[in-house]
């Protein structure tokens, strides 16, 4: 085993600094060392998509990740997005209100994967949605109301950027 | 509480202010914010990973087991069948399943010693480096070969590979058959299914300061843990407490591992004084966990010109691996449901439990009736076609009523809504119109096909099994109100059900709720399996917040200065109901109960009446109730691929009261995805026993881009009498038709029919090939 290496990297808005072996993957990291569990372990060989994260916004599998790669750059675990009730992103709203839940075990590698689709393309068809989100395995809702809740979040997304009557009068 | 007052209840509530809405599962908020805690998120310090080494040859004598080199690594303990300090017995129906083997091995993958270290690394290396020695014996792999050999036992004290013989014999075959103008016959078979939770099976236990040990694990019946984890280590059940955290799936599987994985960690913790966890790698939640059973059914149906079913003769012969695990009882399903939800005058079913050198099988969702099923509706379309009638009109000819009777003679007085259920999916769907055009058309490469299965499943457990609910509600003096449990939730929303039934009866907003669940600290409920959790386990919650609710209307009564019967409580607050502005609040409600001594918590248990069964002829009384389910699906098939692709699924439902119609939706989409996987795709291979495809990328569950659109459910709200507001199961229900009605649409688009699945593409290809339907020509 070679020397361990300090790495400083952005964790859901802190600045974090720790050792870690060269072959040391991220989601060892998050859940072992942070005690970030939210971060699913499943598979470990790429091909269930729970372990996913945004690394500077884009998701990537932590499974598949080495802790030394992330050194500088930003992460964002589900842990990042919600602190209770009041400030549920408008995806984790969604998914509670269309029924997109049930065991909760692909639910953060879900939500983290649409939020960077949402990013990218704020208003996805029901086939870019599907296909987006093809790598992320779920074994308990077929899909349905997952895509549903995408689908909503976006359009609740659109809704309040649009400068509707109420958004106008406020910012006039 | 009689029979009749709950019905009574039911009948009377009409109007519900929680019960049949789409509340928040209560979960719901711990599952998008991350902060849900599953078996492996229990990170303990100083805790000691364990890890299985396991069998590499599918039969043989164990001579040795060799730890020198593992032990030599460092820090390590190895444990086998020699440390167990109470019984090394797992076996469910049958005592045939050791923890740890002893003496042989029957299985690739089955687990001979357990490894502990402080480290996963260390841990796995040293699993590697345990050297066992065996003595191979021949194996036998076919459940067919495997009935008929005696010189190749899997159990040999047992005599014969058949570990269980199961029947029906109803009215007279042969005068049926000879009634019948047609006679269908065929032979069907359907394939192991992985579970594939996306949490794998896995356990923590914790030895505690009193001789026991405390065990978190992912699980599905507390209670039978906590009996097999003290069996194994001599110990009462009293030292030993279970406990689920968040459980990623269950599916039935985590029914039968969760007592095997509890009482490895616990015998680690146990032996060691040390925590220790156990989770099992994706590898060995596919090699070394129960599957679906495998099946061949032979089935044979005698119907006369005008379509009505005069006969069945049925063979059922189930594959259950090394061990017979639920396997009886699967067997027993499986032959009481060989009919299908229809009136057949004369039944003769047989049914075989073999045991062969392959993983052991067990419960799966559904637990042997999909097997069945696809054999009985694929029949079913078979007979139409020779009686040149559509499949919806056989079928509709042939539904159970209320006052029909099963194949096994039980009288179905009430709560049997499959009829109206079928005839509103059929107009709902324009199943004849769309059945005849795709039957007509069949060109091109890509043919379209619709088709429909039926299907039911009786709630609770088989025959005379006794079967009760069992629950406490408890107020706390700030009108908090929890409930203790013993059913599990494992993300079918149970215990969204169970706050939403004690809401309803309390009269308190459904937030004010807390469940306890899936812990052996409750009184036994019973398991989460056979789509009970909410519709039997709910019914102790329902009497026991019945019990607390009559104590404060008294109270209420006495605050209020009127009669008990006047008193009306809803949404936290209660009033006289002359005049509602004039009110108490909960809290000061439950504080003035407390204070005038009535005792705020209270304990529901109903027993389920039962009738009786008559094992020889297997006639008599099966189940307290049926659940009933149909589903229409419409495919697309690629001639020139073979590739089955399911556009579009209508279900419906008839399971009682819908008690939450979110989490309902919820449970028939992803069974309808499951039962997709299992009839297409979902395939194990297996070389002289040894599984081939243990990963995702070989077994192919359905992902996002595959599944179907599924319709808003059509529901028949079938009260059934002893259910909590007259809710029936549903959890496992849509699974259930889903292959013969893919398979019914396959034949409707080629015209041909496939009688094996999965159905992934090279078999659909080599089908259409051999029967002479290719593209293009």
């Amino acid at each position: 085993m070679t020397e361990p290496r300090v790495i400083r990297f952005r964790l859901n808005g802190e600045w974090v600094q720790l050792g870690v072996a060269p072959n040391e993957l991220l989601i060892n990291v998050l859940r072992e060392r942070l005690h970030l569990t939210g971060t699913k372990y499943w598979c470990g060989i790429g091909e269930c998509g729970g372990c996913t994260v945004l690394l500077d916004g884009e998701p990537v599998l932590s499974c598949l990740t080495l802790a030394v790669d992330v050194d500088g750059r930003e992460i964002t675990t589900i842990e990042g997005l919600a602190t209770g009730e009041d400030d549920l992103t408008p995806l984790q709203r969604a998914f509670i209100e269309e029924g997109a839940i049930q065991c909760g075990f692909c639910t953060p590698g879900f939500i983290l994967t649409a939020q960077a689709l949402l990013r990218e393309n704020p208003n996805p068809t029901e086939e870019e949605i599907r296909e987006y989100v093809r790598g992320n395995l779920c074994r308990c809702t077929g899909y349905v109301n997952i895509v549903r809740a995408i689908k909503r979040a976006a359009s609740e997304a659109a809704k309040s950027r649009r400068p509707g009557p109420a958004a106008g009068a406020a910012s006039g | 509480m009689s029979s009749s007052s709950v019905l009574e209840e039911i009948r009377r509530a009409e109007e519900f202010l929680v019960v049949g809405k789409g509340v928040w599962r209560i979960d719901a908020l711990d599952k998008v914010t991350g902060r849900a805690r599953f078996t492996s998120d229990f990170v303990l310090k100083d805790a000691l990973h364990v890890r299985l080494v396991k069998s590499p040859i599918p039969h043989g004598r164990i001579i040795e087991i060799d730890a020198e080199r593992a032990l030599g690594l460092g820090p390590v303990r190895v444990f086998t069948a020699a440390d167990i300090p109470g019984e090394n017995q797992v076996g469910y129906a049958l005592p045939d399943q050791p923890l740890l083997p002893a003496d042989k091995v029957r299985y690739v993958g089955e687990p001979v010693a357990l490894v502990a270290a402080p480290d996963e690394d260390l841990a796995e290396k040293a699993a590697e480096l345990v050297e066992v020695r065996y003595e191979e014996l021949p194996a036998v792999f076919d459940p067919l070969e495997a009935m008929e050999r005696s010189d190749v036992l899997v159990h040999e004290d047992r005599g014969t590979n058949i570990a269980e013989m199961t029947r029906v014999r109803k009215g007279n075959v042969e005068r049926g058959f000879e009634e019948s103008d047609v006679v269908v016959e065929n032979t069907y078979r359907t394939g192991h299914q992985e579970h594939a939770p996306l949490e794998t099976e896995g356990a923590v236990a914790i030895p505690d300061t009193q001789g026991g040990v405390t065990v978190i694990a992912s699980i599905q019946y507390p209670h039978l843990c906590q009996r097999i984890t003290a069996r194994v280590l001599g110990l009462p059940h009293s030292m030993v407490r279970v406990i689920q955290p968040y459980v990623g799936g269950g599916f039935g599987g985590k029914d039968d591992m969760g007592p095997v994985v509890s009482a490895m960690a616990a015998l680690v913790a146990f032996k060691t004084g040390k925590p220790a966890v156990l989770v099992y790698s994706r590898r060995d939640s596919f090699t070394s966990t129960c599957k679906r059973d495998p099946s061949v059914v032979r089935y044979k149906t005698g119907a006369t010109r005008d379509g009505r079913l005069k006969a069945i003769e049925v063979q059922i012969i189930l594959d259950s691996g090394a061990y017979a695990n639920r396997g009886p009882y699967v067997l027993w399903r499986a032959t009481m449901h060989a009919g299908g939800p229809y009136e057949v005058p004369n039944a003769k079913v047989d049914g075989f439990l073999v045991y062969t050198n392959k993983v052991f099988e067990g419960s799966f969702r559904g637990f042997g009736n999909p097997q069945v099923q696809f054999a009985a509706e694929s029949q079913l379309d078979e007979l139409a076609e020779r009686l040149g009638m559509d499949p919806l009109e056989i079928r509709l000819k042939n539904l159970l009523r209320p006052g029909s009777r099963t194949i096994t003679d039980q009288l179905l007085e009430s709560s049997v809504g499959i009829y109206e259920a079928v005839k509103l999916l059929g107009e709902k769907t324009g199943f004849r119109a769309k059945w005849r055009e795709y039957r007509r058309e069949r060109a091109g490469r890509v043919r379209r096909g619709i088709g429909i299965a039926c299907g039911y499943h009786g709630i609770s457990t088989s025959r005379g099994v006794p079967d009760w609910s069992n629950a406490t509600v408890i107020l706390g003096r700030d009108g908090s109100v929890t409930v203790e449990t013993g059913i599990c939730e494992i993300g079918q929303g149970s215990w969204t059900a169970h706050a939403q039934i004690a809401a309803e009866v309390l009269g308190v907003p459904v937030e004010r709720v807390k469940v306890v669940g899936g812990t052996s600290d409750a009184p036994d409920t019973g398991a989460t399996h056979a789509s009970r959790g909410s519709s039997i386990g709910g019914i102790g919650v329902y009497v026991a917040a019945k019990r607390l609710r009559e104590r404060l209307a008294e109270a209420a009564a006495r605050l209020l200065e009127c009669d008990p019967s006047d008193v009306e409580i809803r949404e936290g607050r209660a009033f006289r109901r002359d005049s509602p502005d004039d009110y108490v609040e909960w809290e000061e409600l439950v504080q003035a109960a407390y204070s005038m001594g009535y005792e705020m918590s209270a304990t529901g248990y109903f027993f389920l009446p039962k009738g009786k069964f008559d094992m020889e002829r297997g006639l008599g009384y099966a189940y307290p109730a049926f659940s009933y389910i149909a589903n229409v699906a419409e495919v697309e098939v690629d001639l020139e691929t073979g590739k089955v692709r399911v556009v579009r699924v209508w279900p419906a439902l008839a399971a009682g009261r819908i008690l939450n119609p979110v989490l309902v939706e919820g449970q028939i989409e992803g069974a309808i995805a499951q039962g997709m996987g299992y009839a297409l795709t979902e395939e194990l291979k297996f070389e002289d026993g040894r599984m081939l495809n243990p990963n995702f990328t070989d077994y192919l569950i359905p992902t996002s881009l595959d599944v179907p659109e599924v319709e808003a459910p059509i529901y028949v709200e079938d009260l059934y009498e002893y259910g909590p507001f007259g809710a029936k199961g549903v959890g496992e229900m849509a699974l259930i038709p889903t292959p013969a009605a893919i398979m019914n649409a396959v034949k409707n688009a080629t015209g041909v029919r496939i009688t094996e699945i999965p159905a992934t593409p090279e078999k659909v290809y080599f089908h259409l090939k051999e029967a002479g339907v290719v593209a293009g020509e």
